[in-house]
């Protein structure tokens, strides 16, 4: 069975008096010990898709339909409780601004061991023993010194630590990292990536939803990618095999218009025109007005997520 | 860097640059007598030739944006000379300064930031000409045509307010108002790295073809290697307040020497699944400016730090041709 499995989930947001799809009918399984990457532009719906599965909507958004099963519990129809419980517990997210997640009034000591004893039966000198193994596995020196800090004593990067650190303080099933390096620099994002490969997914089998617009990002420690455009999957697969061989011409299209990809100082591939707006998403599959390759069947037909290859799903009717 | 393409006299130079931000100002300050301060740069020396794109590359803290500010005399130097056609910028008088900043402009990171929202877009492109008094109302509103339709815009954008406009298209519009006085030389700072792959991909192609036919100059300062790679001719490495190392970008990227720059290229995470990184990474973070490390401010990091790292400070001297670093490893001509 599949750690988490999202099924059909839409999701919509009021604005304007009516309510807008931003997300639609996007289905995707993560196993244990796997990282699976949504990758996307802005507006795509890939932060929409993590506050669905966390039930941390805003209050002008709500679960249109669909399910999100953490094992046998179907987290779209918990009542606040329910989630409060289970959130932290088994299912935990950080975030791209660290400091969001930390109380600027208290010290990070008394953040992390309130998490511990919230959710685990451990007494006062047991959570402080657990935060400072914590911190230390996450690489934060002079943990003994720094549990007693403030969040502003701490850069972006530490501050990133400290948010992990209270998210897998329970040792969660399930991490939700909606762009938790976009903030830090190269040598710091590479740092914390390692944390969440091997400390997270390879030696303790969390399983990690990873959001993120950088597609090195994805290639470097994703194991799978679903790849969004405008509130829908258009390919999912392997990642080997989508960087290697993309099929969906919005994938070919990203994947080209990387600086790093071409040769230096060639002309990057551009795509067409701009991401829809939540209102005027087109009819059919929502990329072809910008679609090279487009026929007029795109116009109306909406594409399904198909597997092609073993490996590999993808929604465009060129594969049908 | 004291090695000249073709002969050529730089454009703009930076002569041993520096600026110092006091740390704490005000009277008590000054009564305590305490002048500590951050050494945001740090005695750089850069040379930029006309038509070419220098890349200034570094983390959070480098001093790479102030550097651009300098260079464009938005801030005072604490030491050092920037140096436009030879005339120091810093010593230029009112209308030298006028005539100095048509030729250098400047275009910023966030165009949400950067565009005043209650201009509307055609204003906002005009603005410059309106300041320079430059031709007739008509001629400046038919230069605001050639600018937008330059830039990709069209006249449906011209009464926008940048609200109404999507990321792309305000850092557009900053690009189109950076180019109506016709300057020589901009700096971008950051100009892409708040847009998505595809729009920065489109914003990338539109700055290399008003090079190609503006014979514009850039010095394009930004994090993202990937774009350096890309756009630029050479490149320097800052790292705290000094430039560690710069060389034209075919060798820096082919064979990168100080240990700074081997540590930052391997952090570059690819879009490659078959090139993962061996995750052999630096120890811990970049240290505060406020507090640099002795010696070479990178040693408490460097995986090659030998003692007297500690406490020399390595000189800045070439190590091949247009290839210079600041690094022990390669002093006395042992490593090089």
């Amino acid at each position: 069975m599949s750690l988490l499995s999202v099924r059909d989930l839409s999701t919509e947001f009021r604005s304007g008096g009516r309510w807008l799809e931003a997300v639609s009918d996007v289905a995707f399984d993560l196993q244990r010990g796997e990282i699976l990457g949504l990758v996307g532009e802005s507006g795509c719906g890939k932060s929409t898709i993590a506050y669905s599965v966390m039930r941390l909507l805003a209050r002008n958004a709500r679960i249109r339909s669909g399910e999100v099963w953490l094992e046998d519990v179907n987290l779209a129809t918990l009542d606040e409780e329910e989630l409060q419980d289970l959130r932290g517990r088994q299912i935990s997210m950080i975030f791209q601004d660290p400091t969001t997640a930390l109380d600027s009034l208290f010290t990070v000591g008394h953040q992390v061991i309130e998490t511990l004893q919230e959710h685990l039966d451990l007494d006062a000198a047991g959570a402080r023993g657990r935060a400072l193994e914590l911190l230390r596995q996450l690489g934060i020196p002079a943990a003994e010194q720094r549990l007693k800090a403030y969040p502003y004593q701490f850069s972006g990067g530490m501050s990133q630590r400290i948010a992990l650190a209270i998210a897998i303080a329970c040792h969660p099933q399930v991490l939700i990292a909606d762009e938790p390096t976009t903030a830090l620099d190269v040598t710091i994002q590479a740092q914390i990536l390692q944390l969440i490969r091997r400390l997270l997914v390879d030696e303790q089998g969390t399983g990690v939803l990873l959001i993120t617009h950088d597609l090195g990002v994805v290639a470097q420690v994703c194991d799978r990618v679903a790849v969004m455009y405008a509130g829908k999957i258009v390919e999912f697969g392997d990642v080997h095999s989508i960087f290697a061989n993309p099929l969906h011409p919005y994938t070919q299209a990203l994947l080209n218009s990387l600086p790093s990809k071409g040769i230096a100082r060639g002309r990057l591939e551009n795509i067409q025109g701009r991401v829809p707006g939540l209102a005027d998403r087109p009819a059919g599959c929502r990329f072809h007005p910008r679609c090279p390759q487009a026929k007029v069947v795109c116009r109306e037909r909406v594409p399904p997520l198909r597997q092609v290859s073993a490996r590999q799903e993808v929604a465009c009717v060129l594969y049908d | 860097m004291s090695s000249t393409t073709n002969g050529q006299r730089p454009l703009l130079s930076a002569v041993g640059l520096s600026k110092y931000f006091p740390l704490e100002t005000g009277l008590l300050a000054s009564l305590r007598g305490n002048t500590s301060t951050v050494k945001a740069v740090e005695s750089v020396t850069l040379d930029v030739y006309a038509g070419q794109t220098v890349a200034v590359v570094g983390e959070s803290g480098s001093g790479k944006s102030t550097l651009g500010r300098l260079l464009l005399r938005l801030l005072q130097p604490s030491a050092g000379q920037a140096l436009y056609q030879g005339a120091d910028i810093f010593g230029m008088n009112r209308a030298e300064l006028r005539a100095f900043r048509r030729q250098a402009q400047i275009i910023l990171q966030d165009p949400y930031a950067s565009l005043n929202p209650r201009m509307r877009v055609d204003q906002i492109i005009r603005e410059p000409l309106d300041i320079y008094d430059e031709g007739s109302k008509a001629e400046r509103q038919k230069r605001v045509q050639e600018l937008l339709e330059r830039v990709g815009l069209n006249r449906n954008h011209e009464r926008a307010f940048p609200s109404e406009l999507s990321g792309g298209q305000r850092q557009r519009v900053g690009i189109a108002a950076a180019l109506a006085l016709s300057p020589r030389v901009i700096i971008a700072d950051e100009p892409t790295s708040s847009l998505d792959v595809s729009v920065q991909a489109q914003t990338l192609n539109l700055l290399s073809d008003l090079q190609r036919d503006l014979g514009l100059t850039y010095v394009f300062i930004t994090h993202d290697l990937s774009v350096v790679q890309h756009i630029s001719d050479r490149v320097a490495v800052m790292y705290l307040g000094k430039i560690v190392e710069e060389a034209p970008t075919e060798i820096l990227f082919a064979e990168p020497k100080h240990p700074y720059t081997q540590v930052l290229f391997s952090a570059i995470p690819l879009p490659d699944p078959a090139r993962r990184m061996n995750w052999d990474l630096p120890k811990g973070e970049p240290p505060s400016p406020l507090n640099p490390p002795s010696g070479c401010h990178f040693h408490p990091r460097c995986p090659q730090a030998m003692s007297a790292c500690a406490h020399t400070v390595p000189r800045f001297q070439a190590v091949g041709r247009d290839h210079g670093l600041a690094c022990l490893l390669y002093e006395d001509g042992t490593g090089s």
